[in-house]
């Protein structure tokens, strides 16, 4: 019979636990927290070695209960996440870093710290895989934590020293942060991961004490190490990096290209066009081109403005000049099918010029090149413009129908 | 479009997944995930930090108390689909041997055998005419002469009858004749060997059974919506399937007011195959409809205008079931289909099929499922490519050498062990580069540009896998609004996100679950048990898709969401935003409210996903819940006559209800609106319409009367007799009555007088005697007769009696060589199985009896001066013993055989093939008047 009585146990239980959980499904916090009480009872006789147990499902949804009940305090709040800290090792740390995250979004940034503080002084046995990333998680939320302080005690300094005034203390509270904040940091940010904020702040520090060739190193680390996953956000902080630092086009460029390599759709891209397209190189005006080009392809860009003018300025100047026509023929090839139903149908044609008449300008010059003056795009656009007596339509229209020629090269 | 300048922390990891799991049901609560400052633009001084689950989210309440009837119910009858009481195997024994052990075990041989008892002739044909002269199914002993070759089965078909009666009894087992006949026939009676058709069934069940557990057939859902070109205009096209078999394809024109509705008459195209996924977009102004069956899928144009016709575009056949179709939303008329052969299609309406890739192996590990699916990314010429282990992207112009891993199941998203993924969806309305990947524990969003780290990852903890999705994008500074749908538990879950382009990802707001079509049963009005059960039944039914609109209407947003059964019933409901107050919302307890919305009562009885044992043992208690429920409500009984009056207000309790709602943080919404209560009424009402007959397991037991008339006896008269007419008559008379008809030789109403007693001719056995005694009344009399006997005339009754049994052995042996030949009995025998009684309609209805077993009778013997009258009642008189038994039987045989050249008056054939029984033996002298009262 005992084992009826667990297996009663069990139904019971569960039975409860869908209660609970279609309560808090319908916001009926209150509901819900009084199922809670009940299903606290769970835990004296947890029979269980399934994935989750009572105790962390107790935390969690006491934890979500308490976040929106319309009742409940910080305090209350606090003294709940202390009792479930008790409850079991395995999860403590998790408990702790959540605890901690809570305080940080109610603005709670002092008691966040001491809770940080105390977890990784926290030591129970031999740490799983897990509780060792979580504890790195807990320094890493700590160090950034002193990053703030040793920020906001730079400010101060800095106001003060503005004022002719030196204060030895809080010159050294802030260096104490800095290593504090700098050991930590250091240690995550070598472990594989999204760690923006983290390197963010890390080489902030770094550039404060003049270490150039250490911030470049981990910019560098985290943006091409094959370990970490591709992160644009790696590629532009080194962008940023090395543009703050005065380096060479060429090294821009080719950390840009990198990038374009990734995401061919990043809004850098237009800067990298415009970029490519003051060169002298050929190869690297030639670039910009399917630089512009590759960008246009993405939805994302369909109504960019910037774009189509980075595009239309250069195609407008290929055409002038008579020159690399075969570049834009390059390009076209591989769109033509296509783009005149993505980019330059007669529909959208209505849509942008009702819309916004500069990106209609933009497009409808590109399409007078790439489709002739015939096509659908440029005809009701042009049409439009001139019946609306704006005159760079007029001159559009005079400028496509000049560079005919032009269409039946790259068509052809 | 802009990324994110900073990303929420996360760890990257490579590999297999690491953590174990299974589904668990708090998984979703209570973390905050991680956390990042908030945006710039504050002072440095207060730095704010928001986390990436757990911020708030927009208020989206619903209007109704549970979902509302969209649709009429379709005329024709919803089949319910396989449970899993169907294949699983349960016994009592098995009950208790398994008790609470969770396994299923299937029921392979109750299959098989309902295979050989279905389909006798695929199962045993060609033996089965070979042996037919082999096989002795009467009663009667075997002569020695045709012992030789012929086997006596009758007692072995008593066996298995007896045997068919214990099932489930625990000490049942096999006698050594069953295990002798099937030791011994067990290799050469079937007509496919018997291991092979074994292990077909076997296979098969396990197939069902599988599709039972986890169905992948409906993945993406067969509801579309789509919008109108004009965005203001307050209509649209509402895409589904419907009729019995799913394959029939409706455009529907809706207006979309307060409880929205289909104007005119829908669009209608039959399929040649039952509608799985409905895809659509709009592209230019134009709306593309992607339809999958499973060999054929289609697309058709609907043109921006509304109450232009729908216009079907192509169809491709494809030789494997195909498991996706989703429509371009950038390019017209494009497509992408994927089949079970592990083919992804890239399928323009003009260009035709390109085919991507063909891969019948999974990409990331070998995962024995051939789902595949595929959906467009933001460069339109690079497609998605999914199984179920993870999602590529591929370019279709170079699809073999550019390609990138959007999501992989593994360390990389942190997944769990035994995760797979369910379905992918492009969000590309929310965010051009985002896409949607639902597992069965998980929901995940990826960003293209940030391959296989989830910007974004939340443990859902629905009870079965999301097969649907749908996205309503939010506005800048707005949610983006997700459903979720799941198919056998109907379970529907709001999710809301923002961020992606400026921001992070982050989840707003807490999920929250809306109705299921199952939940508004009890807003139903109160049905009659057995239609309750018909209606639960048919509400339960698992969801085939979802779709949702969202609705401006200056301040006031709305979202409606629609939702689709297997059944083809098609419901919505209203979620309104915060901001507006929710019209007339009733107050009630939450506490009285509890238990109706309490997931234990709305979990479908049929959920497939409970072992056999578990499910029957819940419907039990379902049962019994269901009667208690019933006795507190006799008094509300529905009246599908009635006619119910639009105007009639259905809750007049609910405008007294004061509206002190708003003070309730939650305001529970017991009761439908009017309108909401017109309408399920209305649905109510057309379902019994359509649906009048009870589906076939609940119909009384039928007999077939193709045995119980000759076929003379159905004959029509062409001029009715006097009797017939007043048979029909008192038959009308009868029905209209509701009564029954007592007698039908006595149509004067005065009583029947008693019937004469039987004269006593020559001299009648003692039963016959005394039962004669005690008919008339004077039964003591004959007691005292009987004893005071004396024994001189006991002597000579023995003696004469003696004399007759003689002279009938005597005439045993030289009838028999009268009898007509075995193989014209073994026919009979064989069309014996059934002995319904023959029943002339002009007739009393008095039956044969046979009083006392027949081995107990010598053999009939009429009186010796009829035996030589003439060859045909020699014939008759002919019929051994053991055709007697099936004599009447082979009346009714008589009526199915073409007709005898000797085509003999009814009265008389039936007089020829009478039993002869025990009133017969013992009045051998009995004049042969009387013989047509033994029941002729």
């Amino acid at each position: 019979s005992s084992h009826e009585h667990k297996l009663n146990f069990r139904k019971s239980k569960e039975e409860c636990l869908s209660y609970i959980q279609d309560a808090m499904l319908q916001k009926q916090w209150k509901r819900a927290a009084d199922f809670l009480i009940f299903y606290t009872e769970s835990l004296e006789k947890d029979f269980s070695k399934e994935y989750m147990g009572p105790a962390e499902m107790i935390w969690r949804i006491g934890t979500e209960i308490l976040c929106h009940h319309s009742h409940s305090s910080m305090k209350e709040f606090n003294s709940f996440i202390e009792q479930m800290k008790t409850l079991g090792v395995k999860r403590y740390l998790k408990v702790c870093l959540e605890h901690a995250f809570h305080l940080l979004c109610n603005g709670l940034i002092d008691e966040a710290y001491q809770n940080l503080s105390l977890a990784e002084s926290w030591r129970f046995g031999e740490q799983t895989a897990i509780q060792d990333k979580e504890m790195k998680l807990i320094q890493a939320y700590r160090g950034l934590l002193d990053y703030y302080s040793w920020s906001k005690q730079k400010t101060v300094l800095l106001e003060h020293g503005q004022d002719g005034f030196e204060d030895f203390s809080v010159e050294q509270e802030m260096h104490s942060c800095f290593r504090k904040a700098a050991v930590n940091l250091k240690e995550i940010i070598k472990i594989p991961g999204v760690w923006d904020l983290f390197v963010k702040c890390y080489v902030d520090l770094l550039e404060f004490y003049g270490d150039h060739n250490e911030a470049r190193q981990v910019l560098s680390e985290y943006a091409y190490n094959s370990k970490f996953p591709a992160n644009p956000n790696a590629h532009v902080y080194l962008y940023q990096f090395m543009k703050r630092h005065g380096e060479s086009k060429k090294s821009l460029i080719s950390a840009l290209k990198i990038l374009h390599d990734i995401v061919p759709s990043h809004e850098l891209m237009i800067d990298f066009n415009t970029m490519l397209q003051k060169s002298k190189k050929r190869k690297k005006r030639r670039l910009g081109l399917e630089v512009i080009f590759a960008g246009l392809d993405y939805a994302g860009w369909k109504e960019n403005v910037k774009a189509w003018s980075c595009l239309a300025r250069q195609v407008k100047q290929i055409v002038i000049s008579e020159k690399h026509l075969d570049w834009i023929k390059q390009e076209w090839n591989s769109r033509k099918d296509w783009w005149p139903a993505f980019h330059f149908s007669h529909y959208l044609a209505k849509r942008n010029w009702q819309g916004n008449e500069s990106l209609s300008y933009e497009k409808a010059l590109v399409a007078g090149i790439l489709l002739g003056k015939d096509c659908k795009y440029f005809k009701y656009v042009s049409h439009q413009g001139c019946k609306a007596q704006v005159k760079r339509f007029r001159i559009l229209k005079k400028f496509v129908n000049k560079h005919n020629p032009a269409y039946l090269r790259i068509s052809g | 479009m802009e990324f994110p300048a900073v990303l929420f922390p996360s760890y990257f990891g490579a590999g297999p997944p690491r953590e174990e799991g299974g589904p668990a049901l708090a998984a979703g609560w209570g973390e905050h995930g991680q956390v990042l400052e908030a945006g710039p633009g504050r002072r440095q001084a207060e730095r704010t930090f928001v986390p990436r689950h757990g911020r708030t989210g927009e208020s989206w309440e619903p209007t109704e108390a549970a979902a509302v009837p969209f649709l009429t119910p379709s005329a024709s009858c919803w089949v319910p689909s396989l449970t899993p009481q169907d294949i699983l195997y349960r016994s009592v024994l098995h009950r208790k041997l398994w008790t609470g052990k969770s396994r299923a075990t299937l029921d392979f041989t109750r299959q098989l055998g309902h295979f050989f008892v279905d389909h006798p002739e695929d199962a045993f044909g060609s033996l089965g005419r070979l042996l037919h002269k082999n096989f002795h199914l009467g009663n009667s002993k075997l002569r020695r002469k045709a012992r030789d070759n012929t086997i006596r089965m009758t007692a072995l078909m008593e066996e298995i009858d007896r045997l068919e009666a214990r099932r489930g009894c625990p000490r049942q087992y096999l006698t050594s004749r069953l295990r002798w006949f099937s030791h011994l026939s067990r290799d050469w009676l079937f007509e496919v060997p018997l291991g092979l058709l074994a292990d077909c069934v076997h296979e098969e069940l396990l197939l069902q059974w599988a599709s039972l557990l986890f169905d992948d057939s409906p993945t993406g859902g067969a509801l579309a919506w789509l919008p109108p070109e004009d965005v203001g205009a307050r209509m649209g096209c509402l895409v589904y399937p419907g009729g019995q078999a799913m394959n029939q394809l409706y455009f529907q024109d809706v207006v979309l007011e307060e409880l929205p509705h289909s104007r005119g008459s829908p669009a209608q195209f039959e399929l040649n195959g039952r509608i799985w996924q409905v895809s659509a977009a709009r592209v230019d102004g134009e709306g593309f409809v992607g339809v999958r069956s499973d060999y054929h899928c289609g697309v058709w144009r609907v043109s921006g205008r509304t109450g232009a016709a729908p216009a079907p575009l192509q169809v491709i056949r494809t030789s494997m079931p195909a498991s996706c179709i989703t429509v371009s939303p950038h390019l017209p008329g494009e497509l992408a289909v994927c089949t079970q052969s592990g083919s992804v299609y890239l399928w323009s309406v003009e260009l035709g099929l390109q085919r991507l890739r063909h891969d019948p192996q999974t990409m990331f590990f070998r995962d024995h499922s051939p789902w595949r699916w595929s959906d467009f990314t933001a460069h339109p010429r690079v497609l998605s490519c999914a199984d179920r282990t993870g999602l590529q992207c591929l370019d279709a112009r170079v699809p073999e050498r550019c390609h990138f891993d959007l999501f992989k199941v593994g360390e990389e998203a942190g997944c769990r062990q035994g995760e797979r993924v369910v379905l992918p969806m492009y969000l590309g309305r929310a965010h051009p580069s985002q896409h949607l990947i639902t597992t069965q524990f998980s929901v995940y969003v990826l960003d293209e540009r940030l391959p296989l780290v989830p910007v974004l990852k939340w443990a859902h903890m629905m009870k079965a896998p999301p097969l649907f999705a749908h996205l309503t994008p939010g506005g800048p500074g707005r949610s983006h609004k997700l459903l979720l749908g799941a198919s056998c538990t109907q379970e529907l879950l709001l999710l809301q996100y923002q961020g992606g382009s400026r921001s992070a990802c982050q989840l707003a707001g807490p999920p929250q679950k809306l109705h299921s079509i199952s939940s508004c049963l009890e807003h139903l009005p109160t049905q009659l048990p057995h239609r309750h059960r018909l209606l639960q039944q048919r509400l339960s039914a698992p969801a085939a898709g979802l779709a949702a609109v969202l609705q401006e209407d200056g301040q006031r947003e709305s979202l409606l969401v629609f939702q689709l059964s297997e059944a083809g019933d098609v419901f919505c409901q209203r979620l309104t935003h915060e901001a507006v107050q929710p019209p007339k919302p009733t107050s009630r307890d939450e506490a009285t409210t509890a238990p109706g919305s309490s997931p234990l009562f709305e979990a479908p009885a049929s959920s497939p996903l409970r072992s056999g044992t578990e499910g029957e043992e819940e419907e039990e208690e379902e049962e019994e819940e269901e009667q208690t429920f019933y006795l507190s409500n006799v008094e509300v009984i529905i009246n599908e006559e009635e006619e119910w009056d639009a105007s009639t207000p259905v809750a007049p309790q609910e405008a007294e209800v004061p509206q002190e709602s708003c003070a309730s943080p939650e305001p529970a919404r017991a009761v439908p609106s009017p309108a909401a209560a017109l309408r399920y009424r209305r649905w109510l009402k057309a379902l019994s319409k359509g649906c009048g007959e009870p589906p076939r397991h609940t119909w009384p037991p039928t007999l077939s009367q193709k045995r119980l008339f000759t076929r003379k006896e159905l004959e029509v008269l062409a001029v009715p007799s006097a009797l017939h007419e007043q048979a029909r008559q008192r038959l009308r008379q009868a029905m209209q009555e509701g009564g029954r008809i007592q007698r039908w030789d006595t149509p004067d109403p005065q009583p029947p007088p008693l019937p004469q007693p039987l004269e006593p001719s020559g001299s009648p056995d003692p039963l016959s005697a005394r039962l004669t005694a005690a008919w008339s009344g004077d039964w003591e009399k004959w007691w005292d007769e009987r004893t005071s006997f004396n024994i001189a005339q006991r002597q000579r009754a023995l003696r004469e009696r003696r004399r007759r049994q003689k002279r009938a052995r005597g005439r045993r042996s030289l009838s028999a060589s009268f009898t007509s030949s075995l193989t014209y009995q073994s026919e009979l025998s064989e069309l014996s199985d059934v002995a319904p009684t023959t029943l002339s309609p002009g007739q009393p209805p008095v039956l044969p009896r046979e009083g006392s077993p027949p081995g107990s009778f010598p053999v009939a013997s009429p009186a010796p001066d009829e035996a030589l009258l003439s060859s045909q009642s020699l014939r008759c008189r002919g019929i051994p013993k053991e055709r007697r038994k099936t004599l009447r039987d082979y009346l009714s045989v008589w009526a199915e055989a073409p007709p005898e050249p000797f085509e003999l008056p009814s009265s008389q054939a039936s007089q020829l093939c009478i039993p002869s029984s025990q009133s017969q033996l013992s009045s051998a002298s009995q004049p042969r008047r009387k013989r047509p009262r033994m029941g002729f």
